[in-house]
């Protein structure tokens, strides 16, 4: 078995704000259009997908995000349904219903949690966060010190954000900063 | 010791003693103060030298639009700062402060002879006098100009203090905490809208904070007392965030606003470590209401510098909220009533003062009140010069004429120790002529007003025209209940008694029967400009406020005119005798006031200076000393000195390892697009030159992207990985741009493709191992795969496992050697690299970096997009016609190939260079040319890549050279500037031209 | 910093966006029949006006989609969004 390297992200504490790697994670972005890629997808992860902005959909094995009209991403642990990557690449991709791509390892997911996470966020994003932290479930696409990020409210204060791996410990080292001065 | 502070205020901590230092002598003031009032309260009022003359200069104002009272704090190197407003610094306990702008101190300043020499220095005086010699400017002018000019020292290392941003949303933003900008908090906030006040003073309440005239009053309580009782009710409210010490610096559109909060400049230095010094706040919302008051202006007449010299107002607050008084003997010289509040303050706390009014009578409550205490008024009298040189200690007024144009009469001289003056009000417009509103002028108090108010910005209270509290009060409870539709009734019953004023007369430029020629009437305190300047600059044709604005440095300093520019537009309207308002003003720009380099970048210093990407094999290549490259925002490995090794050692090390044996290149940070859909290969057909429709399922294939302008934009290699499944690459560098690119092809012009592009580029970890040796490498990772050439050409493509794990391995070569690129889910990019290096000890298989990857790739002539192209190169420039399909009906910039101008021969073209010295390396970017006697020099193009080969043991370069590919052979001559070197064009390729080391 | 609302995702910091230039050129379908005069219309002349102008924007740290704004330049106004392949709003011009 290969050795899997993580990024150098460590469980960091303080003024109220809890930040962990979540390891593991299988992410995997789904695109398509028509009606019958729906009907599979739901089939396939017992899911629909959310068609309203800014909003995701769960159910016990699956969250998944809406990113666009027509592009969504799925996350879940990684112990959980190994094969659903390929069962969805042969039920979609291969008979040209849509596109299903594996980013498990494009994106790092980094949980933050506590009172003062959106404070934290607000020090590097324009992204007004008054409707996102009312409102768990939402999902969003923006900007965190200048870095692309997914964020997914997952319960109340508590925050999955997705960032690309090769920035990871970047973002990582400024939101560690940031904390030091909410 | 003096002291001047005569009475105790709510304000002043007087158990609180706070010493400081100002120019090296040990002082004491109170918890509370600010370095001016303490200054003032030892009876200080020189406080610096002024710019152009070095005339003594005092503290003119108590706020932001201090003109001379600005100083160097501290004296360390990293932690110095210049140009800080002694009015605006709230005393600490070890301040150091020091005058600045003067030598050798401010007391006794060298400079101080250009004040008898000033007839010498007119407007525009460093226009016309530095012009010739020309050479003599950089040599003698320019560095006795520093020499001599400039406000204070900017510290020499680097600021250790730390300074944040933050995003913040509101509903209602007002900014100002004055009386108005209070009732609008509270409104907004009381009717469920989330608010945010701010004030750039510790302490909310503006003037009428500590406002004790009898004759003002709201409720039947004095107003401050009023005022103190609102702020106590807006500070329970829930969706209020009140921010004191917090200056708008910036008005943009969309109201977004910066704003400066300032958090430990008042502390101890003990206690500012460690803690954010100043915070930037980056402000959106939706309704802003202007609340910024205004700020009285002072009166133009001879001497009207000398220190002692005040604004009224301030005299006032200096008395009624610090405790302190500017004088003794106060003479308040004016055109307005609310000198007479100062007089009455005064008055009541026994310090004798007298008025000298423009107006020829007055007749409000206020007016009345200080005849009735007996206060001496000299109506229609004008102040025509002032003595003492350190401090005002005497002055002269006359008698107005009717007309106001001249003086009439005897001189009277008047003896007093402080003249408070003070020639009305102008509104703060700052803020909504930042945000791109438009004013308009009011004739009767010469004021320019906000135009017009939009549906989500509006000024209210003085910065608004609106000036009696009454009219204060009324008018903005009746304007932010429409502006944020709401009804609010808090101030229905609201009972408030003030005086009217009633009498206005204002001249711009005071009478005086000495000749302008020989007055020191100042404008602008801190730029050293007069009347007199104006004028000039008017005589000798400028016309228009910008010109005159620039020629005579009005308004040009670091308080960017606030006491001045009316005056200056005042005066050129009455001298070109058009109407004020027909004028216009100067831009208003941000910021406000000055903000810190530091509040600007805030965190993003140091390590957080720019965005840092790292491949998941970054910690490999840090453990084996590699030198990194910068390339877009990723750490490349640069090269991998050994034993001390410089550059050019470790290159040519590599590069013999990777020909010779085997080398291994870190290719993670190449971009990748995951494309599916029926119509990729459609799509690809499209985007790229070269056709893609019979490349086979398990090939790769290079391609060219262009822009529709025909000119070379990415390359890269694409495979094929199922029927409608594709991988593309990019370069590094243009990853996000090719991909944002594609997507707004899809999106816009061919939308009936069903193609989704999706992209991988961090997802892949991906080892190139290339060499002779490689494909035994590759043997011994993945023994059970077919590395023949007939399973697995040149070119192509296989899966295959590496223990349980997946890889996509292609066989395309960049550096012209049998070559192989390991691709596999980046979590395991490292113990790949890892497994690789380990199999490929027994074969030196040699780590190397971007700078060997761009020899290698540079002695087999192949480009790298942005080096060896800049935008301007299509693919003929570059002798790469092979790859531009001819039986395509269509791809991206087909069209642009066959334009008149880039199918015209004497374009610069891709070429060899070789030295006729073969040791000779030629500098990249050095300007190429075939004769360097005729001038002016014809240039024909210039080197793009240069390296030393040692493969070839010689040096090689490629260049881009005007008709490059009909000149192979010629001779050219790079010019150096020591040196001339001789070069022959070459073919674009120079090592294995017949690929045979690709299939060795 | 203009407020731009994306059609997809709501109003966003400009930050996220980027700007494509004017809407509404259509890439022509057969530009091999084009003359260099009429592909150089195509290729190069935009306008620059004061006024109301048309734009592509694209929410490139969002959604990823692009659409098409009308901007009035004198004031930096977005009067409408709209999304692509949608005509353009009538009340403009």
């Amino acid at each position: 078995m290969l050795d899997i390297l993580h990024p150098k992200i460590s469980n960091i504490n303080k003024n109220n704000i809890d930040i962990n790697l979540s390891e593991e994670i299988i992410k995997i972005n789904i695109r398509g259009k028509n009606k019958e890629f729906f009907t599979k997808i739901g089939k396939i992860l017992s899911i629909i997908l959310p068609s309203e902005p800014n909003t995701s959909s769960s159910n016990e094995s699956y969250d998944v995000l809406w990113l666009s009209p027509d592009e969504w991403m799925i996350y879940f642990e990684e112990n959980k349904n190994t094969n659903i990557f390929d069962q969805l690449y042969k039920d979609i991709s291969s008979i040209n219903l849509g596109s299903i791509t594996d980013i498990s390892s494009q994106l790092i997911c980094i949980n933050i949690k506590g009172e003062n996470i959106f404070e934290l966020l607000s020090s590097g994003s324009p992204f007004n966060f008054e409707k996102f932290k009312n409102n768990v479930g939402s999902s969003t696409q923006t900007l965190v010190n200048h870095i692309d990020v997914i964020l997914h409210h997952k319960s109340k204060n508590n925050v999955n954000l997705f960032v690309r791996r090769s920035f990871s410990e970047h973002l990582y080292e400024w939101l560690v900063d940031s904390s030091n001065f909410i | 010791m003096p002291n001047y502070r005569i009475h105790k205020t709510e304000y002043i901590d007087e158990t609180k003693r706070v010493s400081f230092k100002y120019d090296g002598k040990t002082y004491f003031g109170y918890e509370g103060d600010t370095l001016a009032s303490a200054l003032l309260a030892n009876g200080i009022h020189l406080v610096a030298r002024s710019f152009k003359y070095h005339r003594p200069r005092g503290i003119v104002s108590c706020g932001a639009e201090e003109p001379n009272a600005i100083c160097q704090i501290g004296s360390k190197k990293d932690l110095t700062e210049p140009n800080v407003r002694a009015t605006e610094l709230e005393l600490y306990e070890g301040l150091e402060a020091s005058s600045q702008n003067c030598w050798p101190n401010v007391k006794f300043d060298i400079g101080g002879i250009n004040n008898f020499i000033s007839p010498l220095i007119p407007a525009g005086f460093y226009y016309k006098t530095f012009m010739w010699p020309k050479s003599f400017w950089k040599k003698v002018y320019e560095p006795l100009i520093r020499l001599s000019a400039g406000l204070g020292k900017s510290p020499t290392e680097p600021d250790p203090d730390i300074y944040d941003h933050k995003h913040v949303h509101y509903d209602v933003l007002v900014i100002g905490g004055g009386v108005s900008g209070i009732i609008s908090a509270k409104m907004a906030a009381k009717n469920n809208l989330k608010t945010l006040l701010v004030d750039d003073k510790k302490t909310l309440g503006g003037s009428t904070i500590y406002q004790n005239n009898e004759s003002v009053k709201i409720d039947d309580k004095l107003s401050s007392e009023w005022l103190k009782n609102e702020i106590q009710e807006i500070k329970k409210l829930s969706n209020l965030t009140i921010k004191t010490r917090t200056s708008i610096a910036a008005y943009h559109g969309y109201n977004f606003l910066l704003a400066k909060e300032n958090l430990t400049d008042h502390l101890p230095e003990e206690k500012k470590r460690n803690k954010i010094r100043q915070r930037l706040w980056k402000i959106r919302a939706k309704k802003v209401v202007i609340a910024t008051g205004s700020i009285e202006r002072p009166l133009v007449f001879n001497n009207n510098d000398r220190p002692g010299i005040l604004l009224s107002n301030s005299i006032n607050k200096y008395l009624d909220y610090y405790g302190v008084t500017c004088g003794e003997n106060i003479i308040l010289f004016t055109n307005n009533d609310s000198a007479y509040e100062t007089s009455i303050s005064l008055h009541k706390k026994g310090i004798k003062n007298l008025i000298v009014d423009l107006r020829k009578s007055a007749t409000s409550e206020l007016i009345k009140q200080a005849e009735s205490l007996g206060i001496k008024i000299y109506f229609n009298h004008v102040v025509t010069n002032t003595f003492g040189y350190r401090k005002i200690n005497s002055l002269e007024i006359m008698k107005l004429s009717e007309d106001g144009n001249t003086t009439v009469g005897d001189k009277i001289k008047l003896s007093c120790d402080c003249l408070g003056m003070s020639g009305g009000w102008t509104p703060m417009v700052h803020m909504h002529t930042q945000s791109g509103g438009k004013l308009n002028f009011r004739d009767d108090d010469q004021v320019f007003l906000p135009k017009e108010n939009s549906e989500d910005q509006i000024s209210v209270g003085s910065c608004n025209g609106d000036f009696d509290l009454e009219n204060v009060i009324d008018k903005t409870v009746n304007k932010i209940n429409k502006f944020l539709d709401i009804d609010n009734q808090d101030y229905q019953d609201t009972n408030i008694i003030c005086s009217k004023e009633n009498d206005k007369r204002n001249i711009w430029l005071l009478p005086n029967k000495i000749p302008l020629g020989k007055t020191k009437c100042f404008i602008d305190f801190q730029n050293d400009s007069t009347a007199k300047d104006i004028k000039l600059a008017l005589k000798e044709g400028f016309r228009s406020i910008e010109h005159v604005k620039r020629y005579t440095t009005t308004g040009m300093a670091t308080d960017q005119g606030k006491l001045s520019n009316m005056h200056a537009l005042g005066i050129i309207a009455d001298t070109a005798g058009v109407k004020m308002g027909s004028l216009g003003t100067t831009t208003f720009r941000p910021p406000f006031t000055p903000l810190t380099f530091g509040t600007l970048v805030g965190r993003n210093v140091g390590k957080f200076f720019e965005v840092v990407r790292k491949t998941s094999i970054h910690e490999w290549h840090v453990e084996n000393n590699a030198e990194f490259e910068n390339v877009g925002q990723w750490k490349r490995p640069w090269y991998y000195p050994k034993n001390g090794e410089n550059m050019h050692d470790a290159v040519q090390r590599e590069s013999k390892a990777a020909r010779e044996s085997s080398g291994i290149l870190d290719a993670s940070t190449l971009g990748k697009i995951d494309i599916q859909g029926t119509d990729a290969s459609e799509f690809l057909n499209r985007v790229y030159t070269n056709a893609w429709s019979k490349l086979a399922i398990g090939k790769c294939r290079y391609g060219l992207m262009l822009n529709e302008d025909g000119m070379v934009y990415d390359d890269g290699v694409t495979t094929r990985i199922s029927e409608n499944h594709y991988l593309m690459t990019t370069t590094t560098g243009g990853a996000a741009n090719v991909l944002s690119k594609l997507e707004d092809y899809l999106q816009t012009e061919w939308p009936e493709l069903d193609v989704y592009l999706t992209s991988v580029t961090d997802h892949y970890s991906t080892a190139s191992i290339c060499g002779p040796n490689s494909k035994k490498i590759l043997n011994k990772l993945f023994p059970n795969l077919d590395l023949s050439d007939e399973n697995f050409p040149h070119m192509s493509f296989k899966e295959a496992k590496l223990e349980n794990i997946n890889c996509r391995i292609m066989r395309i070569s960049f550096t012209g050697e049998l070559s192989y690129e390991i691709n596999i889910e980046s979590k395991y990019g490292h113990s790949l690299w890892k497994m690789c290096i380990e199999a490929g000890k027994e074969f030196n298989l040699t780590p190397y970096g971007t700078e060997t990857m761009h020899l290698l790739r540079a002695e087999k002539g192949f480009i790298i997009v942005g080096q060896d192209t800049d935008g301007t190169m299509t693919p003929s420039d570059l002798q790469m016609d092979w790859i531009v399909s001819k039986k395509k009906y269509d791809f991206i910039g087909k069209r642009s190939l066959y334009r008149s101008d880039t199918i015209r021969e004497d374009r610069k073209q891709l070429v060899g260079l070789l030295t006729d010295d073969p040791k000779e390396i030629l500098e990249e970017g050095a300007q190429i040319v075939s004769d360097v006697k005729s001038k002016p020099i014809d240039m024909l193009g210039h080197v793009t890549s240069s390296y030393f080969s040692p493969n070839l043991n010689k040096s090689i370069a490629l260049a881009v050279v005007r008709s490059g590919k009909t000149i192979k052979g010629q001779k050219l001559i790079i010019p150096m500037e020591h040196k001339n070197i001789n070069v022959t064009v070459s073919d674009t390729i120079f090592f294995d031209r017949e690929n045979k080391r690709l299939n060795a | 910093m203009f407020l731009i609302n994306c059609p997809f995702c709501g109003e966003r910091d400009q930050s996220e966006f980027s700007s494509g230039g004017e809407a509404h050129i259509v890439r022509p379908k057969q530009p091999t029949e084009l003359s260099d005069d009429e592909w150089a219309e195509y290729l190069f002349m935009r306008k620059n006006i004061k006024g109301i102008q048309f734009e592509r924007w694209n929410h490139v740290h969002g959604c990823r989609k692009w659409f098409n704004v009308v901007r009035d330049t004198s004031n930096d106004k977005i009067l409408s969004v709209y999304k692509m392949g949608e005509k353009p709003p009538v009340n403009y011009k």
